[in-house]
C-alpha cells in the first residue's frame, strides 16, 4: 500500500502522466540533432551582437569615465529591453517553425495510428510534442537569464519588468506553439502551417485591433482609454510595449505593467488551453482514422468512396476527365498543380474575407481623409511587401524538398529531363504560386494609381523590385532545397539568409561603424540595397495626390526618377547575379542527396 | 547489356558495394539476391544514374553510366522499392507526365498510356488520384510507369513486395511477357521461390560483394554439393539400402522417413543404374526422383546472414 502510494506520488511529481513517453522520445531525438546546437549558437551570437551594438550606442566610447558611469542605468534599461524584445520575437518565430511539422510528421510517417494502439493518450501525444519543443526554447531563454540578472545590477530596471517580460514571452510562445501544432494536424506541408500561423497571429493581434479602432474610435460605445486597457489585456505585443515604456519612463514606475500583464498572460494561457483541447480532439480523430486505414499518408481528410460494378467510384464518374500534358512535362506539372490544394473552398472564402477586410480599411481611411497621406501607403506597402517576401522565402525552399519527402524526386531524376529544365520549371511554379500574394501589392498601387493618389511610375519601380527579389530568393531557396532533405530545414535556411542579408548584416555594420571599424557611408549605401528601404522610398516619392517628388535614399541622397531607376537597376543586377549564382549551385547539387 | 567492373560505393567508412563485377546478357532475367543491407539497392541506383560510384565503372548497353547519364536513363526503366507519388495527379496524368518527361511525342502518348494501363490492368483506375490507390495498385502503377518509354532494360527493386498472391502471379506473368519482348530485366526480391521460377541467372550479393553469379544449375558444383536422388520402394527397404551401398558411383545411402536418399560421388550420376539394379533384384520401385537444390538453401549456404 505504501509502495503503491509512493509510486503514485512519484509519478505525479515527475509529470510523466502529462507528457508520456513521447516527451522522452522527442528529447532523445532532439539531443542528436545537430541543428539544435547550431540554433543555440546562432541565437547566442545574434543576441550578443545586438547587446554589443546597444551597449556601444548607450555608452559611447571616448567620453569621460564620469559620463560613462552616469549612462550606466540607461544602458542597463536599453540592454534589458533589447534582451526581452529579442527573446519575445525570436522565440515566437522559432516556436512557429519548430512545431510546424509536429503532428503532420506523425501522420505522414504513419506512426500516429501506431501510437493509438498503445496506452499513450492523444493528450500525451499533443502535450509531449509541444513541451519537448518548448523545452528547447526554454533553454534558449535560460541562456540569457544570467545576463538579465547581471545587467540589472547597473540599476534602473525593476524586477517587475524582467518577470513580466519573461511571463509574457513564455505564454506567447506557448500560444504560438499551440497554434502551429494545431495547424500541423491539417497540413503536411510545413510552409503552409507557418504561413497559416503568421496570418492568424496577424489577424488576432494586428487586424482585429485595427478594425476595433476603426469601428469604435469615433463612437461613444468605447472610450479611447477603455480600448487601450482592453488591448493591453488581450494583446501581448501591446502589453510588452506598455511594460517597456513604463520601465524606460521613471515616472510611470511600472504600475501599468504590474496591473495588466498577469491578466494578459492568463488570456494567452486560456487561448493555448483551448487550442490544445481542440488539438487533442482532432489528433484522436485523425489517429483513429489512420489506425483503421481510412487515412492516406498524404491526405488529411478523405471520405470513403462508393464503388460501382465496374470498379470506378461513383464520385470518379462525375469528376473532371484527366488533363492532358502539354509542352514540357515538369513545367506542365508545376503550372497545373492546384494553387490552393484540396481545400479550395476554404481558401476562396479566406481570400474573399481578406479582400473585404482590406477594402473596409480603405473605406475607413477614405472616411478619415487619410488616403492621400504617403505614410499610410508606406504602411500598406511594407505590409504587402513583408507578405510577399515571406512567400518568396518559403515557396522556393519547399519545391524540391517536398518532392524528396514524397519520394517522387528519384523518379523525376531517373527520367531524361535536364537539370536546367527541372530548375526552370520549378522557378515558373514558384512565380505562379507567389503571384496571388504579390497581387496585393500591385493591386494596391494600381488601384491608387487609378485614384490619382500614387504616380504610375511606382508600378514599374515596384515590378523591378519584386522581380529581383523573386530571382534572388528563388535561387537561394532552390539551392537550400537541393541541400537539405527536410522542408523545414530548407525554409529555415532561406529565412536565415534573408535575415542575415537584410537584418543582421546591417546590424553588424552599424556595430562596426559605432566602434569606428567601418565607415557610416558604407552602412548607408548597404541599406540603400535593402528591398524594404526600396519600397518605402518608392512609395514615399510617388504617393500623395499622384504627384512625383524626389526619391529620398539614405546614402544616395535626393534623386529624380532616372537616377532612382538607374540605382534600382544596378541593385537588381547585383541581386539577380547572386540569385543566378545560387541557381547554378542548385544545378550542381541537384543530383546529390537524392534519397 | 549490363556490366559492372570493380564497382564500389562507399559512404564514409561504410562500404555499401565493394568491387562488384556483374554481367547480364541481353534478354535475360537476372535475379539479384542478398540479405538486407547487402548493397542490392545501391547497385541498382548506380545503374540508373541516381548515385555516383566511388570507384569502378558500370555500363548499360555499352554506355558508361557516369558519362552518358541521359542516354542511359532513356534506356532504363527503374522501379524503386518505394512508390513516389504526386498527390495531385490522376493515374492517367501521372503516366502521361512521365511519358512527356521521357520526351515521347504528344500524339503518341495517349495510345502508349492506354497500352501500359491495359498491360497492368489499371484501365478502371485511370481517373483515380495516385495517392488514393491501394499498395498493390500503386505497385502496378509503378510498373506501368517503368514501361512508359519502352526501355530496353528494366531494373526492378522488390516489385512484388506487398502484393497479394494473385497480383504476384500476374506480375510474374508480366515479366515473362516482357522477356519475350526482348527486355533485359534485373530484379531484386526476397521471395526467392518466385525468382527461381522466372530468372535465367541469379546473383547473390553479401556485404557489397558478389558471392555467386550464374544459373541455378551452376550453384550445386559451386557449393561442392553432390547429386542426390530419392528412391522409394514398397518393401524390404533395408535390403535395398544394402544393394545400393554396393554400387560403385554411390557414396552414401541413408533412410529418411519412408524413402532412401542416395548421394553420388562428386561428378558421378547414375539414376539409370539404380533403377536397373533395383528392378533386376525384384524390388517394387515406386519412385526415383532427383533431389532439387532450392534457391533458399543455396542462399542460406552462400550467405552468412550478416548485415552491415
Amino acid at each position: 500500500m505504501t509502495a503503491a502510494l509512493f509510486n503514485f506520488v512519484l509519478r505525479l511529481v515527475s509529470l510523466s502522466w502529462l507528457t508520456g513517453p513521447i516527451f522522452d522520445k522527442e528529447l532523445r531525438v532532439s539531443s542528436r540533432r545537430r541543428r539544435n546546437y547550431v540554433l543555440r549558437f546562432a541565437y547566442l551570437a545574434l543576441l550578443t551582437m545586438l547587446l554589443v551594438l546597444f551597449w556601444v550606442i548607450a555608452v559611447p566610447s571616448g567620453q569621460s569615465r564620469l559620463y560613462q558611469s552616469s549612462r550606466m542605468a540607461e544602458a542597463g534599461q536599453i540592454i534589458i529591453a533589447c534582451i526581452v524584445w529579442f527573446q519575445f520575437v525570436a522565440t515566437q518565430i522559432l516556436a512557429g517553425i519548430m512545431l510546424s511539422t509536429s503532428i503532420s510528421d506523425e501522420i505522414y510517417h504513419k506512426t500516429l495510428g501506431l501510437l493509438m494502439t498503445t496506452p499513450i493518450s492523444s493528450f500525451q501525444v499533443v502535450v509531449g510534442k509541444l513541451l519537448s519543443k518548448l523545452l528547447q526554447l526554454l533553454l534558449l531563454m535560460a541562456i540569457s537569464l544570467p545576463l538579465l540578472a547581471i545587467v540589472r545590477v547597473f540599476g534602473g530596471v525593476p524586477w517587475g519588468y524582467i518577470v513580466s517580460g519573461l511571463c509574457i514571452t513564455l505564454t506567447m510562445v506557448l500560444f504560438v506553439g499551440s497554434l502551429s501544432l494545431f495547424f500541423s494536424i491539417f497540413s503536411r506541408k510545413a510552409y503552409v502551417v507557418i504561413i497559416l500561423t503568421v496570418l492568424t497571429l496577424g489577424m488576432l493581434f494586428a487586424l482585429i485591433p485595427l478594425f476595433t479602432v476603426m469601428i469604435f474610435v469615433n463612437s461613444d460605445i468605447v472610450s479611447e482609454n477603455e480600448f487601450f486597457t482592453g488591448l493591453s489585456y488581450l494583446n501581448p505585443y501591446f502589453c510588452l510595449a506598455l511594460a517597456t515604456e513604463a520601465m524606460m519612463s521613471p515616472r510611470a514606475g511600472g504600475w501599468i505593467a504590474g496591473l495588466y500583464w498577469p491578466w494578459q498572460c492568463a488570456v494567452m494561457l486560456g487561448g493555448s488551453g483551448l487550442l490544445l483541447f481542440l488539438s487533442v480532439l482532432m489528433v484522436r480523430r485523425v489517429a483513429l482514422r489512420q489506425a483503421t486505414g481510412q487515412l492516406g499518408a498524404s491526405s488529411s481528410k478523405r471520405r470513403p468512396r462508393r464503388q460501382d460494378g465496374a470498379g470506378i467510384t461513383v464520385e470518379q464518374a462525375f469528376e473532371h476527365p484527366p488533363r492532358r500534358v502539354r509542352g514540357s512535362a515538369i513545367l506542365w506539372k508545376e503550372l497545373k498543380s492546384p494553387l490552393f490544394g484540396r481545400r479550395k473552398l476554404a481558401f476562396v472564402i479566406s481570400i474573399a474575407v481578406g479582400l473585404i477586410l482590406l477594402f473596409l480599411t480603405y473605406a475607413f481611411f477614405a472616411d478619415t481623409g487619410d488616403l492621400d497621406e504617403d505614410g499610410l501607403h508606406i504602411m500598406y506597402g511594407v505590409i504587402f511587401m513583408s507578405l510577399g517576401t515571406l512567400f518568396a522565402i518559403i515557396l522556393p525552399a519547399t519545391c524540391i524538398t517536398s518532392e524528396k519527402e514524397s519520394r517522387a524526386w528519384p523518379l523525376l531524376l531517373a527520367t531524361t529531363l535536364g537539370d536546367w529544365q527541372i530548375l526552370g520549371a520549378k522557378f515558373a511554379g514558384i512565380l505562379r504560386r507567389s503571384l496571388p500574394i504579390w497581387c496585393l501589392l500591385f493591386g494596391h498601387i494600381i488601384l491608387f494609381t487609378f485614384a490619382k493618389i500614387i504616380h504610375p511610375i511606382a508600378i514599374i519601380h515596384t515590378a523591378l523590385l519584386v522581380g529581383w527579389l523573386m530571382v534572388f530568393l528563388s535561387g537561394s531557396g532552390l539551392y537550400f532545397s537541393t541541400c537539405f532533405k527536410r522542408t523545414t530545414t530548407a525554409v529555415i535556411a532561406n529565412f536565415a539568409l534573408a535575415a542575415v542579408v537584410w537584418g543582421i548584416a546591417p546590424l553588424l555594420m552599424a556595430l562596426m561603424a559605432e566602434i569606428d571599424l567601418l565607415d557610416f557611408d558604407f552602412l548607408e549605401s548597404y541599406l540603400d540595397t535593402n528591398p524594404f528601404v526600396h519600397i518605402v522610398v518608392i512609395i514615399e516619392a510617388t504617393a500623395g495626390r499622384g504627384s512625383l517628388s524626389n526619391y529620398h535614399w539614405i546614402d544616395y541622397g535626393n534623386k529624380g526618377v532616372y537616377d532612382t531607376t538607374a540605382w534600382m537597376t544596378a541593385c537588381a543586377f547585383g541581386y539577380v547575379f547572386l540569385g543566378l549564382l545560387f541557381a547554378w549551385r542548385a544545378k550542381c547539387r541537384l543530383r546529390r542527396n537524392i534519397f | 547489356m549490363i556490366k559492372t567492373q570493380n564497382l564500389s560505393k562507399n559512404y564514409g567508412d561504410l562500404t555499401a558495394v565493394g568491387n562488384l563485377n556483374l554481367t547480364i546478357e541481353q534478354g535475360d532475367i537476372f535475379g539479384f539476391i542478398g540479405p538486407n543491407g547487402a548493397g542490392k539497392t545501391t547497385t541498382m541506383r548506380i545503374l540508373v544514374t541516381l548515385l555516383e560510384p566511388t570507384h569502378g565503372t558500370a555500363f548499360i548497353n555499352g554506355l558508361d553510366v557516369r558519362k552518358h547519364g541521359k542516354k542511359v536513363r532513356r534506356l532504363v526503366g527503374y522501379m524503386p522499392d518505394f512508390m513516389g507519388v504526386y498527390d495531385d495527379l490522376k493515374v492517367f496524368e501521372y503516366l502521361e507526365f512521365f511519358a512527356a518527361a521521357f520526351s515521347i511525342e504528344r500524339r503518341k502518348r495517349k495510345g502508349i498510356v492506354e497500352g501500359v494501363l491495359e498491360l497492368t490492368d489499371l484501365q478502371s483506375k485511370q481517373s483515380a488520384t495516385v495517392d488514393s490507390l491501394s499498395r498493390g495498385m500503386q505497385q502496378r502503377l509503378g510498373l506501368a510507369r517503368v514501361l512508359i518509354h519502352d526501355p530496353k532494360v528494366l531494373i526492378l527493386d522488390e516489385p512484388a513486395s506487398g502484393l497479394d498472391p494473385r497480383a504476384r502471379i500476374e506480375i510474374r506473368e508480366l515479366l515473362r511477357e516482357l522477356k519475350r519482348m526482348g527486355k533485359t530485366i534485373m530484379i531484386s526480391s526476397h521471395i526467392l521461390s518466385e525468382l527461381e521460377e522466372i530468372c535465367d541467372h541469379i546473383g547473390i550479393i553479401e556485404h557489397g560483394r558478389m558471392v555467386f553469379s550464374g544459373t541455378l544449375a551452376d550453384i550445386r558444383p559451386h557449393l561442392g554439393i553432390q547429386s542426390k536422388v530419392r528412391v522409394k520402394v514398397t518393401a524390404n527397404q533395408d535390403k535395398a539400402v544394402e544393394l545400393l551401398s554396393a554400387l560403385p558411383p554411390i557414396r552414401e545411402v541413408e533412410v529418411v522417413d519412408d524413402y532412401i536418399s542416395v548421394t553420388f560421388h562428386e561428378g558421378k550420376e547414375g539414376d539409370g543404374l539404380i533403377a536397373r539394379s533395383l528392378v533386376e533384384a525384384k524390388f517394387d520401385l515406386v519412385s526415383l526422383q532427383p533431389e532439387q537444390l532450392k534457391l533458399d538453401d543455396a542462399f542460406l549456404q552462400l550467405t552468412k546472414g550478416m548485415v552491415h
